[in-house]
């Protein structure tokens, strides 16, 4: 009696989902609520206060109470990076939230509807891919004035497309299968049809969407933070931090690395979440 | 005990079997448990014979056929012995299995879409799947594929250098079978080879499956669902129920006198396509998964003759004569029963004359085309419907039958204001519903009360993230003055036999036929007078076929509705329709009362679609060679170029 055959082709075992947490979503999981325990209270949890000087500590690394030592004007990095996690990722929030619940509702429309307005929406979406994206902010902010919720704007207009394109392929493929006809001869109104039976099909992408919408936002706000455009002169900002650090990189590399390394776990935790949750819900569903 | 099983099977079988089979147990690994698929099936091929297996969904027969070639899903793995021509295949290297692999074992399956691939031609196929032992040049390998292409019936100089999309599903399927032959197998295994075609098609398969397993003495492997199709052609049928063998027997044998209680169940549960019947015979309950029922008798729970001892233990496949095998532990108590009733046939009941009466829905001069465009070149213009004009009377079931592309479910959708046509007009009930968009806000209103759908695909026609209650719910809703809405849901739920708890579920839990009748409790909330059943019961199981029928029958009778059944299966059509209506490439061939049009038929399409019933043909068909290829025009036909408006392959 041997085995007629054992293929077994499956997930490494890090990332395998169903029955346990993978252990590296674990991981990404429990950093991500460092962070925002960070963006809620941030001023609490620094040792010191972010903004107090001390001339006599200028740029020094790693020591005297000072784990990731000081930066120029003497201020505690730990504690800058610790509060600027708040200027960092409330707006990628704002950015992710706006994107998902216009992109998502753009999405449905276009998927459902069909006809012009879907081709209304996909020329729009285009339109916006065929722009510089960072480019585009980077002029915009410039020119209008360096306000940080204009940053947050222009961002979330630039990030739709991806979100109307995603939503609008998985509700097109939704809206082709029996039940959305049978709650259409049933006499159910669209918008009802739309938000109602289709989006709850289509949450694993949302959901998931969503997620990567937050990573891009991240980067792509610290991008603009790191150029001085939608933040205060000085602010705590990881952006903005990397930018001032860049040139006491041999003295403290701490100061430029740290708000780097933060930025990179951050974004890669929350993909990582997204793929998993993604993968969680279609395998829910994937069963007949 | 298993030893007695395949030494019987093994004697039935040629001296030296080209296939056996030997306690192969197949499991899924689902967290960290396995779930049994398969459980302890033995069973032999002689060389040159052809093996049908017979089994509902979940019965392990696809799985058992996979498990020869090495072919399981990741995360299934099978035990057993399995031996091909002496060879050892259970535990064989991938290397070894495929020097065996389409050279001598041809394997040919179901989905004729994504069998073959869409960018090599027809004879790429061939070409590719020729031995590769034999050097050729290419215009020997040309000549090659010609022949072969020729074998399965088809004009190589038409569908040589056609793509999979350019051939009907027909022409598709013989097109595999000729790559599944071109390695001059030992054994062909077909799995589920003529599910997805026409009934015509279908038979024109099977007739060209068994000419060449005879001509070429070839052994052959038959999975199907259908017994129809397992009777028709096969010498030996095994019968799989739940991942278990529960009989063998010769064809002939199985057919007239089953020594299984399943068996009976089945044969007695397929509607009769000759005469009407008061009541379908459904097997009560649904299939239990294989994993369930691994230490009991797998049909224990559905059977009438049931004791305490069919669960204790789980039955072994034990010879009851010379040809024949039953895994039936009561069968030496229960045989005169089952013989008495086989025999028992179920007494035809007059037809009751068609209602007379106003019409519930007109349909005139009804013409509906698609246009495809193409990427290069014009676009192209396909006819669904062409000038189709009907009525539907109150109180009457009317059927529409034909085969994919003749337009029937169009007529469901632009009833159903889903699709509009191009011209003619539609009233439902006085209300003019040809565009159903022009319709005021109150006409909508009334015509969504008049009509309403069940529709073929139980899998997808619930909304799988909500349970069945809510969905019933939301239906009621639109009738308003919901007062008591768990009352009102159960009763619906009533009305379709299930029981009220079901409210609770998702769809997901539910088997086919309890979604489905869950599918015509939401059709049934808003009291309409016409009912459209678009194919309700051609992708169930057969044993919940009839269950299904049957409420539709009930509530038809309970709230006077009229219905419009559309399907392809004509024993169907007689036991649920007062007329019919036969249509082919978007015109009505023929119509009038069922009874009438099913005993004699005029039309020549209608005679052909009654003779290629499986089971109603003769073995001995004359013209054999001169089997036409089929009409390459029929590659037009909507449905198998944009891939609707029939959805029969969903």
């Amino acid at each position: 009696m041997s085995a007629v055959t054992s293929a077994r082709r499956s997930r490494p075992l890090i990332l395998r989902h169903r029955g346990r947490l993978p252990i590296l979503v674990g991981v990404a999981g429990a950093l991500l609520l460092l962070v925002v325990a960070c963006v809620g209270f941030g001023q609490w949890i620094a040792p010191h206060d972010p903004s107090a000087q001390n001339p006599l500590l200028s740029a020094t690394g790693p020591g005297g109470g000072h784990w990731l030592g000081t930066d120029r004007l003497g201020r505690d990095v730990l504690s800058r990076i610790i509060v600027g996690a708040r200027p960092a990722l409330v707006g990628p929030l704002c950015i992710a939230v706006a994107s998902v619940v216009v992109g998502a509702s753009l999405g449905l429309i276009a998927g459902y509807r069909g006809g012009v307005i879907d081709s209304l929406l996909n020329r729009f979406a285009d339109l916006i891919y065929a722009l510089p994206a960072l480019l585009v902010a980077v002029v915009v902010v410039g020119v209008v004035g360096g306000g940080y919720w204009v940053a947050v704007l222009v961002l979330i207009v630039l990030s739709l497309p991806g979100e109307i394109r995603l939503c609008r392929s998985a509700t097109s493929v939704q809206a082709r299968l029996p039940y959305v006809d049978a709650a259409h001869t049933l006499g159910v109104s669209a918008p009802r049809i739309m938000f109602r039976h289709i989006l709850p099909n289509i949450m694993p992408t949302v959901v998931a969407t969503f997620l990567l919408d937050f990573a891009g936002a991240v980067v792509g706000f610290s991008s603009l933070a790191f150029l001085g455009l939608g933040v205060q002169p000085g602010s705590t900002a990881w952006g903005s931090m990397l930018a001032d650090g860049q040139s006491l990189i041999t003295i403290n590399p701490w100061l430029a690395l740290s708000p780097a390394i933060l930025l990179i776990l951050t974004t890669a935790s929350v993909t990582l979440i997204g793929d998993w949750v993604h993968s969680y819900f279609a395998a829910d569903r994937g069963g007949r | 005990m298993t030893d007695v099983g395949a030494a019987s099977t093994s004697r039935r079988a040629a001296e030296d079997p080209v296939l056996s089979i030997t306690a192969l147990n197949i499991a899924a690994r689902r967290g960290d448990r396995d779930r049994t698929l398969v459980r302890d099936v033995s069973f032999s091929i002689g060389a040159g014979q052809a093996v049908g297996i017979v089994g509902e969904s979940g019965s392990g027969k696809t799985m058992t056929a996979r498990s020869i070639i090495g072919l399981l899903p990741p995360n299934v793995h099978a035990n057993g012995d399995v031996r091909f021509a002496g060879i050892q295949l259970s535990g064989a290297s991938e290397r070894a299995l495929r020097t065996v692999r389409g050279s001598r074992i041809g394997l040919l399956m179901q989905d004729r879409f994504t069998m073959l691939n869409p960018l090599q031609t027809a004879g790429t196929h061939v070409v590719e799947s020729l031995p590769r032992q034999v050097r050729r040049t290419r215009s020997q390998a040309r000549a090659e594929m010609r022949r072969r292409l020729a074998e399965v019936g088809l004009d190589p100089d038409l569908v040589a250098r056609r793509y999979p999309f350019q051939l009907s599903g027909g022409m598709r399927q013989r097109v595999a079978l000729a790559a599944a032959l071109a390695g001059d197998p030992e054994l062909l295994i077909a799995d589920e080879p003529t599910t997805a075609l026409d009934v015509t098609t279908q038979d024109e398969v099977l007739q060209l499956l068994r000419r060449l397993q005879q001509q070429r003495g070839m052994a052959l492997l038959l999975i199907t669902h259908d017994l129809r199709v397992a009777f028709s052609v096969w010498d030996r049928v095994l019968v799989m129920y739940a991942g278990s063998l529960l009989e063998e027997a010769p064809a002939d044998e199985l057919m007239a006198a089953p020594e299984h209680p399943y068996t009976l169940g089945l044969l007695l549960a397929e509607p009769p396509v000759s005469h009407l019947v008061g009541s379908l015979n459904p097997i009560p309950g649904s299939v239990p998964a294989a994993d369930d029922v691994a230490n009991t008798c797998a049909f224990a729970s559905r059977c009438d003759w049931q004791q305490p001892q069919c669960a204790a233990s789980r039955p072994e496949l034990t010879p009851v004569s010379d040809s024949r095998a039953s895994a039936c532990i009561r069968l030496t108590d229960i045989r005169g029963q089952l013989r008495q009733r086989r025999m028992e046939v179920e007494l035809p009941v007059t037809p009751p004359p068609p209602p007379t009466g106003q019409p519930i829905a007109v349909i005139s001069d009804l013409r509906r085309s698609h246009r495809t465009v193409r990427m290069l070149g014009r676009p192209e213009t396909t006819v669904a419907l062409n000038g189709v004009s009907f009525q539907i009377v109150e109180g009457e079931s009317l059927g529409l039958v034909g085969e994919t592309g003749s337009g029937k479910t169009t007529i469901a959708r632009c009833l159903l204001g889903l699709d509009s046509p191009d011209s003619g007009t539609l009233r439902l009930a006085g209300i003019d519903v040809t565009n159903y968009r022009r319709l005021s806000r109150a006409d909508r209103h009334s015509v969504r009360r008049l009509v309403q759908a069940v529709f073929q695909d139980p899998y997808s026609s619930l909304n799988p993230a909500f349970a069945v209650g809510t969905t019933l719910r939301e239906a009621l809703g639109v009738r308003g003055r919901v007062i008591d809405p768990d009352r009102q849901v159960g009763e619906l739920l009533a009305l379709v036999g299930l029981p009220a708890s079901y409210s609770r579920l998702r769809p997901a839990t539910l088997s086919g036929g309890e979604r489905q009748r869950a599918a015509i409790a939401r059709s049934l909330a808003l009291q309409p007078r016409l009912l459209i059943c678009d194919e309700p019961v051609a992708s169930l199981d057969v044993s919940v076929q009839a269950q299904v029928l049957e409420v539709l029958r009930k509530v038809r009778e309970q709230f006077a509705m009229s219905m419009l059944f559309i399907t392809h299966d004509l024993s169907v059509v007689r036991q649920m329709t007062d007329r019919v209506i036969v249509l082919r490439n978007g015109d009505i061939v023929e119509s009038g009362e069922t009874p009438a049009v099913l005993d004699s038929p005029t039309h020549p399409y209608t005679i052909r679609l009654l003779e290629s019933l499986p089971g109603h043909t003769t073995d001995a068909r004359p013209g054999n060679e001169t089997e036409p290829a089929e009409d390459p025009r029929e590659t037009n036909s909507p449905a198998e170029i944009v891939g609707g408006p029939d959805r029969a392959g969903a």
